[in-house]
């Protein structure tokens, strides 16, 4: 039976040319509303429109941890309680959207409760004359190497300062299946905008082995590296970028 | 019918596994909430709400070593089994809440009572909670202001305000604790770390002590004899187990992993 199976993709593959189409891959929005998200858990019904948010414009000037780990946002949106008061704390948003770092938020409610997904859509364009590695896929740019080779220069704190983990091993991780080439992870690229506890223990566990049902299937519906390779980080379409062994 | 409720209970497992949620990340817990046991042995049994413990209140006023020893607390929520009838003899909380107790020029209000007026009830509410309160939420808010800040747990950094002298937390009460000699703390020293590349832990036994003593940690949790005689990892931690018994429950999350393994490589 299950050379049967193995045979079947095989030949699936073979005719589509490429793995990314055995998949299911979720559609992709055009580069310019890659990683954008509008945040509505409280908006709509107390009457504002929706927020707008564009990872992109953010990812530039901060990583990952900065607002994922000292500014407290959850990884899924609408599960944060951001509220106007939170903000005006000095909170979240307000963390930065104070006038000081960011425009401020008292008079600038359209900036961001507009309801349009697309809206840095000119910013965007501004991008293309920025020297960034680019790519294919996601939003265009490729973060990680425009990150290694200097072009951008994001903040890994605001406020409080941690002591970053200079863990650099590379795993090789067996394909589900014998025909697809291994995937690689490097954990360098990673820690460069990201804590240790933004994956351990919760997205991964940290016993070699154990992490259960870590397959493609279920990083595509979100889970394990879906938390953030199918809405922030480069998207899975961009098969070769982890499975380096695929042949065009 | 026995076939069908098997047939049901078989579905109703299916989806169970469909829609568990594996390798995603959890919502975190507000710094207001870290810390927080919810107490319900008895309360809902005699028509109360159960008891919302804040971890935060208690420890900027007094070392953990102060409850968890000498008045008595188990180190696992609702393990101590404790009754109104305990405190209304000056045990457990009653050590503290029984209304003659003073913490500098404030009386700390008396825990539970048998007979009780309509205006005490509010009182009943500060611990038999039954609603988030806000105005407990509001003066954490004001606590923390003043207080070293930090990326995890409380978002206070308590080693650092006890350090400073931003907090001065009480180890003794008359009558309850007994005055001892103090032992001289070990020097700090390294845990070697299992992975290759992570920084090794840098322990020091002074900074636990002033919270905890010797007698939180040693002999249960660590039997502490003999250097290496507890064989313990991560995996083990996460479970809750060693350091695991306070790191992720009060004490900063074992998730701030910089905060120990800073020997540099």
């Amino acid at each position: 039976m299950l050379p049967a199976i193995a045979l079947l993709c095989g030949l699936l593959l073979s005719v589509t040319g490429a793995s990314a189409d055995f998949f299911d891959l979720p559609p992709l929005p055009p580069p310019n509303e890659y990683g954008n998200l509008l945040i509505n858990r409280a908006s709509t019904a107390n009457g504002v429109k929706p927020v707008t948010f564009s990872h992109w414009q953010h990812r530039v000037k901060y990583t990952c941890r900065v607002c994922h780990s000292e500014l407290e946002f959850n990884m899924r949106a609408n599960t944060t309680e951001i509220t106007e008061m939170a903000n005006r704390k000095g909170k979240y948003c307000g963390a930065c959207h104070n006038g000081k770092i960011a425009f401020r938020h008292n008079g600038n409610c359209d900036k961001c409760h507009n309801g349009d997904i697309a809206y840095g859509r000119d910013k965007f364009e501004m991008f293309a004359k920025i020297p960034y590695v680019r790519t294919a896929y996601g939003d265009g740019i490729n973060w990680v190497e425009s990150l290694r080779t200097g072009v951008i220069n994001p903040a890994s704190y605001l406020k409080m300062k941690s002591n970053d983990l200079p863990f650099e091993k590379m795993l090789i991780l067996e394909s589900e299946m014998s025909i697809i080439p291994p995937s690689i992870f490097p954990h360098k690229a990673h820690t460069a905008w990201l804590d240790c506890d933004s994956c351990h223990p919760e997205v991964f566990n940290i016993k070699k082995k154990t992490t259960k049902h870590f397959s493609m299937s279920y990083i595509l519906k979100g889970q394990f590296c879906g938390v953030c390779h199918v809405n922030v980080a480069f998207p899975m379409d961009d098969c070769k970028r982890c499975h380096p062994g695929i042949r065009n | 019918m026995k076939k069908l409720f098997f047939v049901i209970v078989l579905f109703a497992g299916m989806a169970g596994i469909t829609f568990a949620q594996v390798g995603v990340k959890k919502k975190r817990q507000p710094p207001y909430e870290y810390g927080k046991a919810i107490i319900n042995n008895y309360s809902a049994k005699v028509g109360l709400a159960p008891v919302v413990f804040d971890h935060w209140v208690h420890r900027s006023k007094f070392t953990c070593r102060l409850c968890h020893m000498d008045i008595g607390f188990s180190m696992k929520t609702g393990e101590t089994q404790l009754k109104a009838a305990d405190n209304m003899r000056g045990y457990f909380c009653g050590t503290c809440h029984n209304g003659k107790m003073m913490y500098g020029d404030k009386k700390v209000f008396e825990a539970c009572s048998k007979e009780f007026t309509k205006e005490d009830v509010k009182r009943c509410e500060r611990c038999h909670q039954a609603a988030p309160n806000p105005r407990k939420e509001a003066e954490f808010e004001k606590f923390a202001e003043k207080m070293p800040k930090e990326r995890y747990g409380n978002g206070i950094n308590w080693e650092k305000a006890e350090d400073l002298g931003l907090i001065k937390p009480i180890d003794y009460i008359a009558g309850v604790s007994i005055k001892k000699a103090p032992l001289a703390t070990q020097k700090d020293f390294a845990l070697v770390s299992k992975v290759e590349g992570i920084p090794d832990i840098v322990f020091s036994h002074k900074k636990h002590t002033i919270w905890n003593g010797c007698e939180v940690c040693h002999p249960e949790i660590f039997i502490g004899m003999k250097k290496g005689s507890d064989k313990y990892t991560m995996v083990d931690l996460f479970q809750g187990k060693y350091c695991g018994v306070c790191h992720d429950t009060v004490a900063f999350p074992q998730t701030d992993c910089q905060r120990c393994h800073t020997k540099p490589v």
